[in-house]
C-alpha cells in the first residue's frame, strides 16, 4: 500500500463555526500548560474584576461624596481606590508574564513537533509535495501562529474578560439600562454573522494571490538565465505583471471588506452611548438612577465597546492563526507508512537469501504509475552489482526500495535474511548507503558534510580527522576544494554539481556501509576523477555490496552481475555485452 | 479599478515620506478623513458633559440634541471607513507601483548584475521589505495623523475645561512618552534578533525538506532536530525577554493612566465640590484622559514601524537607483557560425575561473570541451552566450566582437542547453518552444531530435500537457531532452550544449546526436561533455583544466601529444570495448 501524502488532495479547512471548536483543537497543546493557564486565568478574572471596580468606585464616589460636598469622604475614596488601582496594577503583570510564557512554549511546543514530524514521515511525503510549497507553507503557518500567540493572544484573552465582566456590571447596575445599552452588541454580533463569510472569501483570494505572486517571483529569479538565453525578458514581465494586477485587486477587495469592521464597532460603541444618556437621564429623572452611576455607566459602556472592537481588529489574526494551525495540524495528522514490525513475527522468520533479496516485490505510485512487477533478485555480499535501463525505467526506484525510502506495494525486501521492515531506521541506515542523484549538502563547510551525523568522529582534531581522510584516500579530493576541509558551503556558494557529487561521495563512503547504493553519483564528474573515485570504490572491505545506476558504461564495467531495469522488469542481463546489447536495441519507455 | 503603473518613483525623495508627495491626491484624501474623523471623535465625550450639565442645570434636552449626536456618530464612521480604504488603496498601489518597477530593473538587467545583487536579495526586496513600507503607508502614516490630532486635541479641550487641572493631568504625556522611547530602542535590537532566529530555523526546515532523502538516507532527523531546537529554544528565549518588557510596560501604561484619574477625583472632586467645576466637565475630563493615552502608546509602535519601513525602502532604492544597463550592441546581422574565444580570464573572488583561453572553431563544424569538474567548462559556456562578462579578453562571432551584437537578435541564432534541468510551469509546448520566435515546424523538428516523439505520445494531452514548477513528474533524462529540444527549437545557427547526455542513455544520446546532424546540418556546435567517445569524431577537441586550456587539436592529435588527454582516454578505455 502506498500512501497519499499529497497536500494538494487535502480540502484547505477554513475554520468554519464557532471560535470554540477551533480553541478546542489547541487544546491538546494546551494541556501541559494547565497550571501556568490556570494562575494566568485567576489573575485575569482578578484584573478584569480590579479594573472594573474603578469606575464604579469613582460613580460611587461622585453620588456620596462629591454631590453631598463631603471632601474628607473624596480623599478617603481615592484611597481606597488607589488599593484597586495597585491591585489592578500586580494582576495585569502576572497575567501578562505568565501568559505569555504560557503562549511562547506552546509555540516552541508546536514548531518542535511540527518538524519531529517532517523527520518522521517517509520520503514519499517530499516526492509528493513539491518542496517549495512545502517549506512556504510550514514557515508561513508557523509565523502566523506565532503572530497571533506572541502578540494576540494575551489580549484577546484578556478582553474577553473585560467585556464579560463590563457586560455583567452594566447589568448589574441596572439592568434595564444596561440591556438598553448592549442592544447595539446584538446588532455588531448579527453584522459579524452576516459579513464573516464574505470577508472571510475576499480574504483566502487575496491570500492565494499573494501566494501566486510570490510563486512567480521565485521562478522567474531562479531561472533569469534561461529567460535571458531565449530572449523572454517579456515573458518575466507579462507574467509577473500579470500576477501583480490580480494581487493588487484581490488585496484592494480584501481590504476594503476588513476595514469595515473598526468604524461600524465604534459608531455602534456611539450610539450605545446615546442611548445611556437619553435613556439614563430618563431614569435619573424618574428618580430610579443617580448621576455618579450614569458617569460609572458612560465609562463601562465604553469598557465594553473599546475591546470588542479591539477583538474585531484581533479577530482577522486569529482566524489566519487558526487556518495556519488547521494547515499545520493536516501534517501532524499523517502517519509514517514505513512502520517498524516485529523482528521475530512469524513472516520476518522466513529467511531471505544474500545481503539482500528483493521477492515478488512491485511498486506503484500512488498515482497509480506501476513501476515494478513481482521483481526477484538476490544481492550476495562483496560483489558489484549495476542497474541499467533507458531513463524513466525504475532504476532509482528500485534503488530507493532496496534502502527503504519507500515500502513495495506488495512483496517483500529481505536484508540479512530478515525483512527490511524489522530493522530499526538507524539500524537499516548503518548498513545501507544510498548516494543520491541529486546531491544535497548543508550549509556549514565540507567537513561538517563529510562528517555529517558520524558522531565516532566527534571532537577529533584536525590532524586526526587529517588521517582519516587520508586512510580512505580522500585527501587529494579535499585538496580541490579552495579551502579544503573549512571550505564553507552556503546557499550562495559556487560548487559546481561534480564537485557537490564529490563531497557526496566521500560522505556516504566514510559511513562504511556493508551495501552502498551509488545513483548515478558520478554522473557530472569527469571521468579522471570519476576513476580515482573509482578506485576508492575498489578499496572498500572486501565485504561490501556496491550497488551502481549509472549511464556511462565504464562505471559499471566492473560489475560481477549487471540488471536490466524496465518496463516494471527487473532482468538479469548476464554479460555487458548482452546489458549494452539491450540498452542499445531495446525499446524506450519513457 | 484597475491600477496603471505610475511613472517611475523620483529619485530624489530617499526618504519615505517622499511616497507620500508621489502619491499626494491619496495622501491628502487620506489625511483628511483622519484629521477630520479624529476631532469629529473628540467631540463625543462633550456630548456626553453637555447633556449631564444640561440635566444638572434642570434644561430640557431636546430631541435635536440627540439626532445631532446620533448624526456625529455617524459622521465618525463613515470617515474612519474611508480613512480605512483610502489607506488600503494607496498602500496597495504604492507596493503595485514599487514591485512593478523592480521587475522592470530586474528584467533589464544582464545575467552577471542579477547574480552580484544575488536572486535572494532581490526576493527580499519584492517580498518582505515591500511588505514592510506597505506596512508604513496603510497604518503607519494615519497612525501619526490620529494621534497627533487626537493628543493636541483632547489636550487643548482638557486646558479649556479647567487648565489648572490640565496642567497636572498632562504632565502623565512626557513620563510615557519617555518610558516608551527607552523601552522601543531596547526592543529594536531584540526584535531584529528574534527575526534572524526565525530566518535561522526556517533554513534548516528548508534544507530538511530539500535534502529529506539524505536525512533519510543518514538517518539523521536527530541531527536535525537538534540543530532546528537549538534556534527554536533561542527564539523563544528571545521572545521571553521582549515579553519581559511588556508585561512591565503595559501595565504601567494603565497604571499612570488610573493615578492621572485618581489626581481627576481627588483634586477635580474637591473643585466640584467648591463649584468650580461643573460634573459634566468633570466626566469629560475623565473620558479625555483616557483618550490621551491610547495615542502615545501608538506613537511608540508606529516609531518602530517607520524605522522598519525606511530601512527597507532604503534597499528597495538602492536596487531602483542601480545604472540602466544599456544594451551596447546594435549590430543585428545573421551569423554563419565562426566563433573566436581569444585571451579570456574571468575570476570569481579569488579563484582564477578561466585563464588567458583562446581557441577557434569555424562555422558548422563541431568542438568538444574535455576537463575535469570545476575546470571551468559551464563558465566559458556562460562567456560564450555573454551571460558572464569576462574579467579581460573577447569573444568573437564571424569575426565581430560579442558585444556588439545587439543580444535580442544574437539570441535567436545561438542556443545554449544548460546543464541544470528547468521548466516553467506551463505547457510542454510552450517549454519547448519557449523563444518567442519559435515556429511550429521548429518545434516539431526539435522533437523529433531530441527523441522525445514517444514520451509526448504517452501523455494523454500530449503538447499541451502542462509541466509542473520542478518537473518533478519527469525523468531526468526527460527533462534533460525537454532543455534540448528547448534550444533547438531557435533553429540555431551556434548550439552550446553543457553535458547534456549526463543523464540521458547510452542508445538516447546517440540517436539524438546522429538526428543532429542529419536535422541541423549547418550547425556549430560546441559541446561539453565527459564522455570522450561521443565527441571522438568532431572536428576538434580542447581539454580545460583549472580554467586553463591546455591542449587542443582532434581526437587523433591529442591521444598522441597531450598526456593529460590520454589520460582521460584511459580511464574511459573499458567502456569502449563495448560500446563499438
Amino acid at each position: 500500500m502506498t500512501t497519499t501524502y499529497s497536500l494538494q488532495d487535502q480540502k484547505d479547512t477554513e475554520p468554519k463555526g464557532s471560535a470554540l471548536s477551533a480553541f478546542r483543537k489547541m487544546l491538546p497543546l494546551l494541556k501541559k500548560e494547565k497550571k501556568g493557564i490556570i494562575i494566568a486565568g485567576i489573575a485575569i478574572l482578578a484584573n478584569s474584576v480590579f479594573n472594573l471596580l474603578g469606575p464604579l468606585g469613582i460613580g460611587y464616589t461622585i453620588d456620596h461624596y462629591v454631590i453631598p460636598h463631603d471632601y474628607p469622604g473624596v480623599l478617603m475614596a481615592a484611597g481606597v481606590l488607589l488599593a484597586i488601582f495597585a491591585a489592578a496594577y500586580v494582576s495585569n503583570y502576572v497575567q501578562m508574564r505568565v501568559m505569555g510564557g504560557v503562549a511562547q512554549r506552546v509555540l516552541w511546543d508546536l514548531r518542535n513537533s511540527l518538524f519531529v514530524k517532517l523527520q518522521e514521515l517517509p520520503l514519499a511525503f517530499f516526492n509528493q509535495n513539491k518542496a517549495g510549497d512545502l517549506i512556504s507553507r510550514i514557515n508561513r503557518d508557523t509565523e502566523r501562529v506565532n503572530e497571533f500567540f506572541s502578540q494576540g493572544l494575551m489580549r484577546f484573552v484578556g478582553n474577553i474578560f473585560l467585556i464579560i465582566g463590563a457586560g455583567i456590571f452594566i447589568l448589574f447596575i441596572n439592568w434595564k439600562l444596561g440591556a438598553a445599552a448592549l442592544a447595539p452588541g446584538l446588532i455588531l454580533f448579527l453584522f459579524a454573522r452576516l459579513v464573516s463569510g464574505w470577508i472571510g472569501r475576499v480574504n483566502k483570494k487575496s491570500l492565494t494571490a499573494s501566494g501566486l505572486l510570490s510563486g512567480e517571483i521565485q521562478e522567474s529569479i531562479a531561472n533569469f538565465k534561461i529567460i535571458l538565453a531565449f530572449n523572454r525578458r517579456d515573458y518575466f514581465k507579462k507574467r509577473f505583471g500579470t500576477a501583480n494586477e490580480t494581487n493588487f485587486k484581490a488585496a484592494f477587495r480584501a481590504g476594503v471588506a476588513n476595514e469595515l469592521f473598526t468604524p461600524v464597532f465604534e459608531w455602534m460603541g456611539n450610539v450605545a452611548l446615546v442611548i445611556v444618556l437619553s435613556f439614563g437621564l430618563y431614569l435619573i429623572a424618574s428618580g430610579d438612577f443617580a448621576i455618579g452611576l450614569l458617569v460609572s455607566f458612560v465609562i463601562y459602556v465604553t469598557r465594553f465597546y473599546d475591546p470588542l472592537r479591539e477583538m474585531a481588529r484581533l479577530w482577522a489574526t486569529l482566524q489566519t492563526a487558526l487556518a495556519a494551525w488547521d494547515r499545520i495540524g493536516i501534517i501532524l495528522a499523517f502517519k509514517s507508512d514505513l512502520v517498524l514490525i516485529p523482528a521475530d513475527s512469524a513472516e520476518t522468520k522466513r529467511d531471505g537469501k544474500g545481503l539482500i533479496e528483493f521477492r515478488d516485490v512491485s511498486f506503484s505510485y500512488p498515482e497509480g504509475k506501476e513501476v515494478l512487477r513481482s521483481a526477484n533478485f538476490v544481492f550476495e555480499k562483496g560483489k558489484t552489482y549495476a542497474f541499467v535501463g533507458p531513463t524513466g525505467g525504475g532504476k532509482t526506484t528500485s534503488a530507493s526500495l532496496l534502502a527503504r525510502l519507500y515500502d513495495p506495494t506488495s512483496g517483500t525486501v529481505y536484508l540479512e535474511g530478515r525483512d527490511i521492515r524489522s530493522y530499526t531506521h538507524a539500524e537499516r541506515t548503518k548498513k545501507i548507503g544510498f548516494i543520491l542523484q541529486e546531491p544535497f549538502l548543508f550549509s556549514g563547510t565540507v567537513k561538517d558534510n563529510l562528517f555529517y551525523g558520524l558522531d565516532e568522529y566527534k571532537g577529533h582534531s584536525d590532524a586526526d580527522i587529517a588521517a582519516v581522510l587520508e586512510k580512505f584516500g580522500f585527501t587529494s579530493l579535499v585538496g580541490r576544494f579552495e579551502r579544503g576541509m573549512n571550505t564553507p558551503i552556503t546557499s550562495s556558494s559556487t560548487l559546481s554539481l561534480g564537485e557537490k557529487q564529490i563531497i557526496a561521495f566521500m560522505r556516504a563512503v566514510l559511513r562504511e556501509p556493508d551495501l552502498l547504493i551509488l545513483d548515478e553519483a558520478t554522473a557530472n564528474i569527469d571521468t579522471v576523477t570519476e576513476k580515482v573515485l573509482e578506485d576508492i570504490i575498489q578499496k572498500l572491505p572486501k565485504d561490501t555490496t556496491r550497488v551502481i545506476i549509472a549511464h556511462r558504461l565504464n562505471t559499471i564495467a566492473a560489475a560481477d552481475d549487471i540488471f536490466f531495469v524496465n518496463n516494471t522488469e527487473v532482468k538479469e542481463a548476464g554479460s555487458m555485452e548482452h546489458a549494452v546489447e539491450m540498452l542499445l536495441h531495446g525499446k524506450r519507455q519513457s | 479599478m484597475s491600477p496603471k503603473p505610475s511613472p517611475k518613483t523620483p529619485k530624489s525623495s530617499s526618504s519615505m515620506f517622499g511616497m507620500l508627495r508621489q502619491y499626494w491626491k491619496f495622501s491628502a484624501l487620506l489625511a483628511g478623513a483622519t484629521i477630520i474623523g479624529n476631532s469629529l471623535g473628540l467631540f463625543v465625550p462633550k456630548f456626553i458633559s453637555w447633556g449631564i450639565d444640561m440635566y444638572s442645570r434642570g434644561e430640557p434636552i431636546t430631541e435635536t440634541f440627540y439626532i445631532e449626536f446620533l448624526a456625529l456618530s455617524f459622521g465618525i464612521f463613515l470617515l474612519t471607513y474611508f480613512q480605512g480604504v483610502f489607506q488600503t488603496y494607496l498602500s496597495e498601489k504604492a507596493a503595485f507601483d514599487i514591485r512593478e518597477n523592480i521587475a522592470d530593473k530586474i528584467s533589464g538587467m544582464t545575467y552577471a548584475r542579477l547574480e552580484s545583487e544575488t536572486p535572494a536579495k532581490l526576493l527580499t526586496n519584492l517580498t518582505s521589505d515591500i511588505d514592510a513600507v506597505k506596512v508604513f503607508l496603510s497604518m503607519g502614516f494615519a497612525t501619526i495623523i490620529s494621534s497627533v490630532v487626537v493628543i493636541v486635541g483632547a489636550a487643548t479641550l482638557l486646558v479649556r475645561i479647567d487648565w489648572r487641572l490640565a496642567l497636572m493631568v498632562l504632565t502623565i504625556l512626557p513620563v510615557i512618552g519617555l518610558m516608551f522611547f527607552f523601552v522601543f530602542k531596547k526592543l529594536g535590537p531584540l526584535f531584529k534578533r528574534s527575526q534572524e532566529l526565525v530566518d535561522g530555523f526556517n533554513l534548516v526546515i528548508s534544507e530538511s525538506v530539500i535534502g529529506s532523502a539524505i536525512v533519510r538516507v543518514f538517518d539523521s532527523g536527530e541531527l536535525e532536530h537538534a540543530k532546528f531546537s537549538a534556534k527554536n529554544t533561542a527564539a523563544k528565549d528571545t521572545g521571553m525577554s521582549i515579553l519581559k518588557m511588556f508585561s512591565l510596560v503595559i501595565p504601567t501604561i494603565g497604571a499612570v493612566a488610573n493615578v492621572a484619574s485618581l489626581v481627576i477625583l481627588a483634586v477635580g472632586g474637591g473643585y466640584v465640590i467648591s463649584g468650580s467645576m461643573t460634573i459634566g466637565d468633570f466626566t469629560a475630563f475623565n473620558s479625555y484622559v483616557f483618550i490621551l493615552i491610547f495615542p502615545i502608546i501608538m506613537l511608540g509602535f508606529v516609531s518602530n514601524i517607520i524605522s522598519r519601513a525606511q530601512t527597507s525602502y532604503n534597499r528597495i532604492k538602492e536596487v531602483l537607483n542601480l545604472p540602466d544597463e544599456k544594451e551596447a550592441g546594435t549590430y543585428e546581422h545573421e551569423i554563419r557560425g565562426d566563433v573566436d574565444v581569444k585571451n579570456v580570464s574571468l575570476i570569481y573572488g579569488e579563484r582564477k575561473v578561466l585563464d588567458e583561453v583562446s581557441f577557434s572553431i569555424r562555422a558548422k563544424t563541431r568542438m568538444a570541451i574535455i576537463g575535469p569538474t570545476a575546470a571551468g567548462k559551464t563558465q566559458l559556456l556562460q562567456v560564450l552566450m555573454g551571460l558572464t562578462d569576462p574579467k579581460s579578453g573577447e569573444v568573437f562571432y564571424d569575426g565581430k566582437p560579442l558585444k556588439e551584437y545587439a543580444k535580442q537578435a544574437l539570441y535567436s541564432q545561438i542556443a545554449l542547453v544548460f546543464q541544470d534541468s528547468v521548466l516553467f510551469n506551463m505547457s510542454l509546448r510552450e517549454n519547448i518552444g519557449f523563444s518567442a520566435t519559435v515556429k511550429d515546424e521548429y518545434i516539431s523538428k526539435a522533437i523529433e531530435t531530441a527523441e522525445l516523439g514517444d514520451f509526448i505520445h504517452t501523455l494523454p494531452k500530449g503538447l499541451d500537457t502542462i509541466v509542473s514548477e520542478r518537473g518533478t513528474s519527469l525523468s531526468g533524462g526527460q527533462k534533460q531532452r525537454i532543455m534540448l529540444a528547448r534550444a533547438l527549437a531557435l533553429n540555431p545557427k551556434v548550439l552550446l550544449l553543457d553535458d547534456f547526455t549526463a543523464r540521458v542513455d547510452t542508445a538516447t544520446e546517440r540517436t539524438i546526436l546522429s538526428n543532429i546532424e542529419k536535422n541541423y546540418p549547418d550547425i556549430t556546435i560546441i559541446s561539453v561533455t565527459q564522455k570522450i567517445r561521443s565527441v571522438e569524431h568532431f572536428d576538434k577537441i580542447i581539454l580545460l583544466m583549472e580554467g586553463e586550456l591546455i591542449a587542443e587539436g582532434t581526437h587523433a592529435e591529442l591521444s598522441k601529444t597531450s598526456p593529460e588527454y590520454a589520460q582521460i582516454m584511459e580511464s574511459q578505455k573499458s567502456t569502449q570495448a563495448y560500446e563499438n
